[in-house]
């Protein structure tokens, strides 16, 4: 180790960037969810932060009071979320399309009911689930970082990887980038446009899930939180550029990176308002954002 | 407008110089709160609901409003009717600032950003506790000195009905036209001459100094000002009443208003579950009956006049 | 000015890697009736929607009456005085005919005139679409032919000095067609309106236009005299070259 305090800079800077990039993969998920909704359907998924711990409180309620191993417990949760995803879309969704005004109202009301049941049902106290390993490791020889993390870190990789696949190489996949450019002709060669919307909210939904499945173990889940996992989620897609997954995963390091460090070296107490400084300068000078188009 | 129109709304506002005289103390302080989601409500729905953009900054507006004149009144001990006016000036540019910003982008951003604002205002109003008291509350004067209830009653009247005035006069100008052929067809109102961008962003400049200024007459009411005034919590009550009452009508907010407030003292005797019923209710209308009660009263009211 | 109100050379427009337009030039003189034809895809709607300002072109230059529609704004171009109608009509179907056409009247008139005066004017633009007497009724309310005359009235209400016309034809019998033809012969000449449209219907479009540009797969292949465009081979093929016509 080198001396004194440059060191110790150095290793904490370097542990505050490692929570930076982990965090970061885990905003590009969450993102992913919203971007895939907004792409294909012009709607905004204003529940989308309760989805996520709702996820939370699942694999939390699934491992401590019904005894699910927890290697079962994460991916019932998302499931289970899934499927809330499509009945959403089915019930409440659906009838509104061609209408974005209705589109943002219902899914804001939705927010706020699912907020207050949250409240109701799982009560007003954080939860945290356990974690699937323990331990730390050394890294780069210059601190050490808890096991759980590294693992939700290679998990959150793993989904980014199934996804880009899913979206890139499967006939699923090219439906949705067909429907997002084009639904009339989408439709016209034989895409089946609503059950491809009905399983990409689902999609969008379970995604939110995911990522909250992934931080339960590591941050404990709240109901009042869910705002400012929405909000992160949208910076991330505004920052990145709406309908661009690359621009997720960009954009959600660098809002990753940018809060841990900003709460690290600055304050604490103003994490969120990083993100929210992100999307004013965003909307200020290059409002497609990173990887969006310029439409007129 | 023709004289037809005008006797039932002077009726209403002959009764309503009658309630401090026989309700009772709670029951005037219900009312005067009715009034307050009427301001806020209409003046939302003018954005919502004649211009088509959801905003969820409303709150947040009527928060800065709030706290802008209460921190002027108890650190420079300006009086709160100067305070107000200035506390809706400063959201009124906050207001054109950010609707500048978004609206050129459309419709999403502008929900996507007001969202944003209005969590980060809380988060920042209740840190900076040294200013600001944080959840403790700001105790600010308030605008009688004999602390009457029926006073403040009149004095929310009557900017209730200077709000409403303004709203209705706007509609029926030729800019009310600019609204409603921009909430009608955005492409074909830009392509007939109108500039959409500049029509929406009066819009929502005017409706956050309304804001702003219900806020304030809020604030100084209840002479405590909290973080819970621009919380989303609010902001999703004022779009319930508007959404249940009717958007896009002019009476919609205002029975809204009324019917939601009543109803949630009621509601409230059982627990704190009226958000959670009008939410389930304002998905319910938006989902089956987008005109909200206003719509569905006047269809009945048509169709008996048919039969 | 050599009497070319509107003048484009080289316009071109690509959306990612398909280009829509590419190198058109045109004109129109002022007072032709010039109509725009070619098979479907060829980029008619979006040459219309380059000159209305619905799109910024990438090259070339746009003038009208010398202004460069660059940098323009949809109701910028308005105001400077062309109009247009859409190809899936669009008239403001909550709001009544006369409110339609008040609202075209916003963007260029002076302040001043009375609601009275601004009410009977625009009644004048319903009367002269033979709609006068729908005037209080919903624009949602109206058939398809009323609506598409509701459309040219509105457009019609912000004094163009060009009026683009997108496929107002479609959908019409003989006679309605016969009437929207005599409607169009009037706003040229009596309104001193060019006038610039795109159709499908081949008899009326030949039969009323001066002259004839022909679009295909974004590239203008010909233009002139209706008589000259109905017999050439080029266009011929252009148009047997898709499975409909």
């Amino acid at each position: 180790m080198r001396g004194g305090g440059k060191g110790r800079f150095m290793s904490e800077f370097l542990m505050y960037l490692t929570n930076g990039i982990i965090m970061g993969v885990i905003n590009a998920i969450s993102a992913i969810g919203v971007s895939l909704i907004v792409g294909i359907m012009k709607v905004v998924n204003f529940a989308h932060g309760e989805l996520y711990i709702f996820a939370g409180y699942f694999s939390y309620h699934l491992s401590t009071s019904l005894g699910v191993h927890p290697f079962l417990a994460i991916p019932l949760s998302v499931f289970f979320i899934f499927l809330l995803g499509i009945l959403m879309e089915r019930t409440l969704i659906r009838p509104t399309y061609g209408d974005e005004m209705y589109s943002l109202i219902i899914t804001f009301v939705l927010s706020i009911v699912l907020q207050n049941a949250a409240l109701l049902i799982f009560g007003p106290y954080p939860n945290k689930p356990p974690t699937l390993v323990s331990g730390a490791t050394n890294l780069f020889g210059l601190f050490h970082y808890g096991n759980q993390r590294l693992l939700s870190f290679g998990i959150s990789i793993g989904i980014l990887l199934s996804i880009f696949y899913l979206i890139k190489r499967t006939w699923f996949g090219k439906s949705v980038r067909a429907i997002s450019q084009d639904r009339g002709m989408a439709s016209l060669v034989g895409v089946d446009h609503l059950r491809v919307n009905m399983i990409s909210f689902g999609l969008g939904a379970g995604l939110a899930g995911a990522a909250g499945v992934i931080i339960a173990p590591i941050f404990p889940v709240t109901p009042t939180g869910s705002s400012a996992i929405s909000l992160n989620a949208f910076v991330v897609v505004v920052l990145g550029g709406m309908g661009s997954l690359k621009g997720c995963v960009v954009g959600g390091l660098v809002l990753g990176i940018l809060e841990n460090l900003g709460a690290a070296y600055i304050s604490t107490m103003y994490r969120h308002i990083f993100g929210f400084i992100v999307l004013i300068l965003v909307l200020v000078f290059r409002p497609w954002g990173l990887f969006g188009q310029k439409t007129q | 407008m023709d004289i037809k129109k005008i006797w039932i709304p002077l009726l209403f506002l002959i009764l309503a110089i009658f309630p401090p005289f026989f309700l009772s103390q709670y029951w005037l302080h219900v009312m005067i709160i009715s009034l307050f989601y009427v301001m806020m409500a209409s003046s939302w729905n003018l954005i919502a609901g004649y211009t088509g953009q959801i905003s969820f900054a409303h709150a947040a507006f009527s928060g800065v409003g709030a706290y802008v004149s209460g921190m002027l009144a108890v650190n420079l001990g300006v009086s709160p009717w100067l305070g107000i006016l200035i506390g809706s000036a400063v959201a009124a540019l906050l207001g054109l600032g950010l609707g500048y910003l978004c609206i050129r982008m459309g419709g999403i951003y502008l929900s996507l950003t007001t969202l944003g604002f209005s969590e980060i205002l809380r988060i920042i109003i209740t840190n900076e506790d040294k200013w600001t008291r944080g959840t403790m509350g700001l105790q600010v004067p308030g605008f009688f000195t004999d602390y009457s209830k029926a006073n403040c009653y009149y004095l929310f009247l009557v900017v209730a009905v200077l709000f409403l005035i303004i709203i209705y006069c706007l509609i029926h100008s030729e800019m009310g036209l600019s609204f409603r052929a921009v909430l009608n067809d955005e492409l074909a109102a830009s392509s007939s001459g109108i500039d959409t961008i500049r029509v929406r962003v009066l819009a929502f400049t005017i409706s956050s100094a309304m804001a702003g200024v219900a806020g304030g007459l809020y604030g100084h009411y209840l002479m405590l000002i909290t973080p819970d005034i621009p919380t989303l919590g609010q902001m999703f009550l004022v779009l319930a009443m508007a959404v249940i009452g009717g958007m896009g009508s002019f009476v919609g907010p205002i029975v809204g208003s009324f019917a939601l407030e009543i109803l949630s003292e009621y509601i409230r005797i059982y627990g704190e579950y009226h958000v959670l019923i009008f939410g389930l209710v304002a998905l319910g209308v938006a989902r089956f009956a987008p005109e909200g009660m206003v719509g569905i009263l006047s269809r009945r009211w048509r169709r008996r006049n048919l039969s | 000015m050599n009497g070319r109100i509107i003048e484009a050379r080289g316009v071109t427009k690509s959306f990612g890697g398909l280009t829509a337009v590419r190198n058109v030039d045109f004109h129109l003189e002022e007072g032709e009736i010039v109509g725009l034809i070619g098979p479907n895809g060829a980029g008619k709607t979006t040459l219309f929607n380059l000159v209305s300002g619905v799109y910024r072109y990438d090259e070339g230059t746009l003038l009208f009456n010398g202004i460069s529609l660059a940098s323009l704004k949809p109701f910028e171009i308005c105001r400077l005085g062309i109009g247009r109608t859409f190809q899936i009509v669009r008239p403001f179907l909550k709001m009544s005919c006369l409110e339609n056409i008040l609202v075209g009247m916003v963007g260029k008139r002076d302040k001043n005139g009375s609601t009275r005066e601004k009410r009977e004017e625009a009644r004048g633009y319903l009367k002269f679409v033979s709609l006068e007497s729908r005037e209080k009724v919903l624009a949602n309310d109206l058939t398809l032919i009323e609506k598409k005359r509701l459309e040219m009235a509105r457009a019609l209400a912000t004094q163009p000095k060009v009026l683009l016309l997108d496929e107002v034809l479609a959908g019409l019998n003989p006679s309605e067609i016969l009437q929207a033809l005599e409607l169009i012969e009037v706003v040229r000449t009596r309104l001193k309106v060019t006038i610039f449209w795109i159709e499908h219907v081949m008899g009326a479009i030949m039969k009323a236009s001066d002259r004839i540009i022909v679009l295909d797969q974004g590239e203008k292949i010909k233009e002139g005299r209706p008589e000259e465009i109905v017999n050439d081979s080029k266009v011929i093929e252009a148009y047997l070259g898709e499975s409909d016509a």
